[in-house]
């Protein structure tokens, strides 16, 4: 018999009460690793959607607290492209609209003629043609969702488009979404001569912050995001989906805790006496310290590894949710995983402390007596 | 030839809730290596206190107890006195219930540095001494009271120690069930020197001891040799 085969047996004892405990850790586990994979692929999604179309940073209405709400006038856009420093530039007006069962279809408004400046990777079909009012472009995932090909018709918010092309993108949300005209959705969306933000690339050789901080001093109403930890800048919704991961991770993460603490003190306290015989036989108060670790920790990564599970079935399951399926794919990076795990160890190792400096109190004389 | 005193007790007091009740008050014992000792007395006369004390599961208010070199004494690493120089045998509730015979033999063992291996095969072999062959995989609520008092001796002599301590070892068996434990406890101490400290209230039991030491309100009152302990091994034989 090993010395870990000596804990494990300790847990096997009692299964019930250490299945408990695994679960009540776990859901907090699950907690970090789908929050944290939800999260963290809302954040690849906005900086994908910083640097799509090959660009170097978006420009946004400055304070804005959510991209949707941001509006840039034409005229401010067009004095950003006429800028020295200024490659190209894209305008686009995000609007969200309802095709077929999802409510949250973003539709994005574009010119003709810069969705030509854009090296889209077309699957099937052409761009949108100067001048047409009616036609889309939709990403091979909304085409797929909207059963739609080349030629045949899609109704978004009750309106007909005739799909001209399929196109693939680095990004969910582009996939899930469509191009229409820009003047088509100015219109529809009630915004008149705005666009929500703009693609900006520099001129070669150029610093992209240097242009990015120009453009802002240039004009106070403005914002240029070139990294996704200012996109802050242009929208909230990261800063609280992060203030609300970190707090409901946290409270899970918390009761989680006192479950382990609860089991080992019960564990624990009702092994008195056995401790008083561990240490008659010669075990030192290091070995009894680490058996009760020892025991804590095993349950933690038992509750680790469920809980990871879960944390990644509960992410695959929001997808379902239309709105955060169109939108972004839960991002398994490392260090959710790291995370986790650390989450699971810190909480074994707090929830042992206490028993452990309980059993370590009593004489091996005052443990033996203990009924 | 008397061989040297492997166990030396003297002017031990020691009292609990803070002086309240005075367990020992200035007792006194010497026990020679090979000698088998019984401490009889009334309830309460301290005698498991005693015995606590030789296995250093507590120290003495004043007073010196030396077992072999070791004078024991609050601040000396005790946990590594117990695992290898005695050997400790409780009358109750002396196993480990999830863990096999083979396992609670083990225990001690831990903090011996043996090797999983090692541990096993040292483990089997003691069940073999103590006769229960075949028994190994069996947990103590599936032993009868005898076969588990036979598995905590067994425990005892996990690490060699060279003195047996025990508390009542035959206090919850029948009399044919206490007899094996006794008879066993004789052939340990003729066949491996073992010294052997054993509290009893049962003079029958007692008679079976070279040496019956009486007890009384803390202290010994008596001191009488039944027979010649076996020509000692001298003091170090182990
Ligand atoms: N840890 C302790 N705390 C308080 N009192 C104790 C403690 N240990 C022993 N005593 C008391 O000290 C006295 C001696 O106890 P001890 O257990 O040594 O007696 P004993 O001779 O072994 O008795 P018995 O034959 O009943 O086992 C008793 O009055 C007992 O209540
Ligand atoms: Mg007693």
């Amino acid at each position: 018999m090993s010395f870990l085969g000596f804990i494990l047996k300790t847990l096997v004892r009692q299964k019930v009460r250490t299945w408990l405990t695994v679960l009540g850790i776990s859901i907090g586990i699950t907690t970090v690793v789908a929050l944290g994979s939800v999260v963290g692929g809302l954040k690849e999604t906005s900086a994908q959607l910083l640097r799509a179309y090959d660009s170097d940073f978006i420009v946004a209405q400055k304070g804005a607290s959510d991209l949707s709400f941001s509006a840039v006038t034409e005229e401010e856009w067009a004095a950003v492209d006429a800028r020295d420093d200024v490659e190209r530039t894209v305008g686009a007006l995000l609007h969200v609209a309802r095709a077929g069962g999802n409510p949250y279809f973003v539709t994005v408004g574009v010119r003709a003629e810069d969705l030509a400046k854009i090296d889209l990777n077309i699957r099937d079909g052409r761009l949108i043609a100067p001048g047409a009012t009616d036609e889309v472009m939709l990403g091979v995932r909304a085409a797929d969702k909207l059963n739609a090909g080349v030629g045949e018709t899609v109704e978004l918010d009750r309106r007909t488009y005739t799909v001209v092309g399929i196109m693939k993108a680095d990004s969910v949300w582009e996939d899930s979404g469509a191009f229409a005209p820009l003047a088509t959705v100015q219109e529809h969306a009630k915004k008149p001569n705005v666009v929500t933000m703009i693609y900006v690339k520099v001129k070669p050789g150029l610093d992209r912050h240097e242009v990015a901080d120009a453009i802002e001093d240039d004009n106070p109403l403005l914002s240029a995001v070139a990294d996704v930890d200012e996109y802050s800048e242009v929208d909230q919704g990261i800063v609280i989906m992060d203030a609300l991961n970190i707090a409901i991770s946290a409270l899970a993460v918390g009761i989680g805790a006192i479950g382990v603490m609860n089991t080992m003190v019960m564990s624990v306290f009702e092994r008195t006496r056995e401790i008083g015989i561990l240490r008659a036989v010669g075990w030192s108060g290091n070995r009894i310290l680490r058996m009760i670790i020892g025991e804590s920790l095993a349950l933690c990564l038992i509750a680790a590894a469920v809980g990871t599970a879960l944390g990644v079935a509960a992410s695959r399951a929001v997808l379902y949710i239309p709105a955060v399926g169109s939108l972004l794919e839960p991002a398994y990076t490392l260090d959710v995983f790291v995370r986790a795990l650390f989450v699971a160890v810190v909480v074994a190792l707090v929830g042992a402390v206490y028993p452990a400096l309980r059993a370590l109190r009593l004489t091996p004389m005052e443990a033996l007596r203990h009924e | 030839m008397s061989s040297e005193p492997i166990i030396e007790i003297s002017g031990v007091v020691k009292t609990f809730e803070k002086g309240v009740i005075a367990a020992l008050r200035g007792a006194d014992l010497s026990v020679r290596a090979g000698e088998w000792v019984a401490i009889v007395g009334p309830s309460g006369c301290g005698k498991s206190t005693l015995l606590h004390l030789i296995a250093a599961l507590d120290v003495p208010d004043c007073g010196t107890v030396r077992v072999k070199d070791h004078v024991l004494e609050t601040k000396k690493n005790l946990s590594h006195f117990r695992a290898r120089d005695v050997g400790l045998i409780f009358q109750l509730h002396n196993l480990l219930p999830t863990l096999t015979a083979a396992e609670n033999v083990q225990v001690p063992m831990f903090e011996a540095g043996m090797s999983s291996r090692e541990r096993s095969r040292r483990a089997q072999e003691l069940l073999a001494l103590v006769g229960l062959d075949g028994k190994e995989k069996q947990h103590p609520a599936e032993l009868s009271g005898g076969e588990r008092q036979r598995v905590a001796i067994a425990r005892a002599l996990a690490n060699e120690p060279p003195i047996l301590l025990a508390d009542e070892p035959t206090g919850s068996l029948d009399s044919e069930a206490g007899r094996h434990v006794l008879d066993l406890l004789a052939r340990l101490r003729d066949e491996r020197g073992l010294t052997i400290v054993m509290v009893t209230h049962d003079a029958d039991v007692a008679a079976r001891a070279d040496r019956i030491i009486r007890m009384l309100d803390g202290r010994v009152v008596g001191d009488e040799t039944l027979r010649a302990a076996p020509a000692a091994a001298s003091g170090s034989a182990h």
